[in-house]
């Protein structure tokens, strides 16, 4: 085992230690434990970083290419904004309840995936490549915390004033984390956008034609339309409450599915970033 | 009654429901879209995608799912979507207007706030007019509303830039499908198939396959192509290139315009031209030569690589062998014999045109496989030389003016978004007046986009820190 992998394992052990002490610290009302899972999402970090340093040297490019390397990236930059937001904000750290499974599923099932290097291709060799895979990562990493957001916001408002509500009470108030959550989906939308037009100006650059309808273009497409219906819902609808909370749990999956369960379903064009050239 | 119908047909289609509803279409026709196979119903994977699922099939070939982004239902929806698009633009434009002409009002300095407040509140018995803005100031501060001090008031009012960004959006949008519909009808797109050393015209003969705008303008003097070289293993900056041409492109009297080496991510740009690299093959220049050897004609024919084929190459189409008087007299197909090499091809040192001549009843007249600068000879005395065997390129070639003023779209929607997202839009302003009680803090508070607070929290806090309940001591 190379030190790589040794270091993404201690990385994925803190994900798992940070969930099990957000459960634990929320259902036993232990303010401290919270923390500590904050804390243990934020010293998870180091080895994924150094890991990913390390890999990034020895393959010669990026966390780009591969099931591995892009849900490791994905996971990177979720737990990385959950930790700012944290940080900046502690009484944001409840969702982290929500938000660190999401991690600790990716980086899981990196772990199980194949990890050796792919390498880069012609059609790859762009300095698009970074751009459009940054704004995807930041665009997934919001609509994560989005979507951990409006979990607790379900969670507390299905509670009434019951326990669970109770166990949540540091967090902001419901309008709040409900402003909040917009305020993110908004975020990912403006981010995803660019990573939209970041690939069409790319694949205009590398193949002569900016869209083709390819599955995975489409499926970005869908996406952003998932959330520009949102969008639509709150600000000119009116749409308040559960069931717009609902709506932003439920897009979360849309996005993640198109950017790691597409490239595994359909035959697409940008297949070989997941599946690799031969792919 | 024109006028009313008109307005309502306007009211229909800049409403939200009808904008929601068009969205959600577009996204469940799109995910439907890619679990069916695309293409015209001559496609083999249509047809396979059909035989698998027949079930659906008396579903999707009535609404066009096949064709799914071309089909009439979709281009109708996109097209209702986009008119909504500019009426949503309109109406946020007019609101924007109102909102930024509020937020000017507000930060005028000058007149009471007593009537036009929308919080009121009486201040703890001992605390003096002169603490409460200060006091104020603090609570709205922890709260995330910085203030400042004017004509003593406390002032938090957004710019009235601040409420343009949602109109930015969408204007951007509607310029977006406007662009894109416009450069549909005058783009023309194709693939060209250039041997290396040819030039040809940027004219539609010269294309095998090609897409044209109804409004494209080819030009009264078309510049030329030319493939200068040819790199089947080209490698720059420690990364395969894959197959790599040089391309010119030359104006009408021959002047060359530019030349580059073209691959993925290297592409040929001028003007409103690009040229990317397709695929490539072989091409076989073939001379006519009359019996006394003078060359009257060179044509070139193109060959594909084709693995099932028994020289691993097939001709891309057949060609027409006249004679002195212009009479067609015979067919050709033209191949090049390649290698077997573990199970595959490869090119042999010495390249060789294999030329299959018939007549135009079918019968062969001609089956010889011609090295480079041989002859054959022709049935009525004329000779065909195979002047040299090489590769040819496929070159994607693109005439679009638009793609610069659809980033140029783009990049404004973004700025409108980013607006959108990072601007408060807010009016906090705060004084103090005298009442029978003693003195009040009376207050303006709008907090509608992107607010750190509420209008709940401020009041609670305000009163928590200023409110009846507290005393000189506590503040």
């Amino acid at each position: 085992m190379t030190i790589e992998i040794v270091l993404m394992w201690v990385a994925l052990t803190c994900y798992v230690a940070a969930t099990a002490l957000f459960v634990f610290g929320l259902t036993f009302s232990r303010p401290p434990l919270v923390r500590a899972a904050v804390i243990a999402s934020a010293v998870g970090l180091v080895p994924q970083i150094v890991a990913l340093g390390v890999r990034w040297i020895r393959v010669g490019h990026g966390p780009y290419l591969g099931y591995y390397e892009v849900a490791n990236v994905l996971t990177l930059f979720t737990v990385v904004l959950f930790v700012i937001a944290a940080l900046r904000s502690p009484r944001l750290s409840a969702a982290g309840i929500a938000i660190m499974p999401v991690g600790v599923l990716l980086l899981g099932g990196a772990m199980l995936a194949p990890k050796a290097g792919l390498p880069i291709t012609a059609s790859l060799a762009s300095y698009w490549l970074f751009i459009h895979v940054a704004f995807a990562c930041v665009a997934f990493g919001v609509f994560v915390a989005s979507f951990g957001l409006a979990v607790v916001f379900v969670i507390r408002e299905r509670s009434k004033s019951g326990k669970w509500a109770r166990r949540l009470e540091q967090l902001p108030a419901q309008d709040v984390v409900e402003n909040l959550t917009s305020r993110f989906v908004l975020a990912g939308f403006l981010f995803w956008g660019i990573m939209i037009a970041s690939g069409a100006i790319w694949a205009n650059q590398a193949w002569g034609r900016y869209w083709g309808w390819d599955p995975i273009e489409t499926w970005s497409l869908i996406v952003w339309l998932v959330y520009a219906f949102y969008l639509h819902l709150r600000f000119t609808l009116g749409w308040r409450g559960q069931r717009l909370a609902w709506y932003a749990i439920i897009a979360m999956p849309i996005a993640l599915f198109s950017l790691v369960g597409i490239p595994v379903v359909f035959n697409s064009i940008h297949g070989a970033y997941i599946a690799g050239p031969q792919g | 009654m024109i006028r009313k119908a008109f307005r309502h047909a306007i009211g229909f289609l800049g409403s939200a429901k009808l904008a929601a509803w068009l969205l959600g279409f577009v996204g469940v026709w799109s995910m439907v879209a890619t679990f069916v196979a695309q293409g015209d119903v001559s496609d083999p994977a249509v047809a396979t995608w059909v035989s698998a699922n027949p079930l659906f099939e008396p579903i999707v070939q009535p609404l066009g799912l096949h064709q799914a982004f071309t089909a009439p239902l979709f281009i109708v929806c996109a097209v209702v979507l986009g008119v909504s698009t500019a009426l949503c633009a309109w109406r946020r434009t007019k609101v924007a207007v109102r909102k930024a002409r509020t937020l000017r009002a507000a930060s005028e300095p000058g007149g009471s706030l007593l009537g036009r407040h929308d919080f009121e509140l009486t201040c703890g018995a001992g605390i003096g007019p002169d603490e409460i803005l200060p006091a104020a100031s603090d609570t709205l501060r922890r709260l995330g509303v910085k203030t400042r001090l004017r004509d003593g008031r406390l002032i938090a009012v957004s710019s009235p830039w601040s409420v343009w960004g949602s109109p930015v959006f969408h204007w951007a949008l509607v310029a977006l499908i406007a662009v894109f519909l416009v450069s549909a009808l005058q783009r023309s797109e194709g693939i060209m198939g250039v041997a290396v050393g040819e030039t040809k015209v940027d004219a539609p003969a010269s294309y095998g396959v090609l897409q044209v705008g109804p409004l494209h303008s080819w030009g009264a003097q078309p510049r030329s192509i030319r493939v200068d070289a040819f790199e089947p293993d080209y490698s720059t900056g420690g990364v395969e290139r894959g197959p790599t041409p040089t391309v010119s492109v030359l104006d009408s009297s021959g002047r060359v315009l530019k030349t580059q080496r073209v691959y993925p991510n290297m592409p040929l740009e001028i003007g409103s031209l690009t040229i990317h690299p397709s695929e490539y093959g072989l091409a076989v220049t073939l001379a006519a030569l009359t019996a006394a050897d003078v060359e009257t004609s060179r044509f070139v024919a193109l060959v594909d690589f084709a693995p099932s084929a028994p020289d691993g190459t097939a001709p891309v189409r057949p060609f027409q062998i006249s004679d002195s008087t212009g009479t067609s007299r015979l067919t050709g197909v033209v191949t090049v014999p390649l290698d077997r090499v573990d199970g595959g091809f490869a090119l042999p040192q010495e390249r060789k045109a294999h030329v299959v001549l018939s007549s135009p009843d079918g019968s062969p007249a001609i089956d010889s496989s011609v090295s480079q600068g041989d002859i054959v000879t022709l049935p009525w005395g004329d000779r065909l030389k195979v002047a040299s065997v090489g590769y040819y390129v496929r070159l994607s070639v693109v005439d679009d003016w638009s793609i610069p003023a659809l980033y140029a779209a783009l990049a404004l929607a973004f700025i409108g978004l980013t607006a959108t997202l990072v601007s408060r839009q807010q009016i906090v302003v705060v004084s103090v007046a005298e009442g029978p009680d003693g003195p009040r803090l009376v207050a303006r508070l709008h907090l509608s986009r992107n607010a750190a607070t509420n209008r709940s929290e401020i009041e609670g806090a305000l009163t928590q820190v200023l409110g009846p309940d507290k005393q000189r001591s506590t503040l």
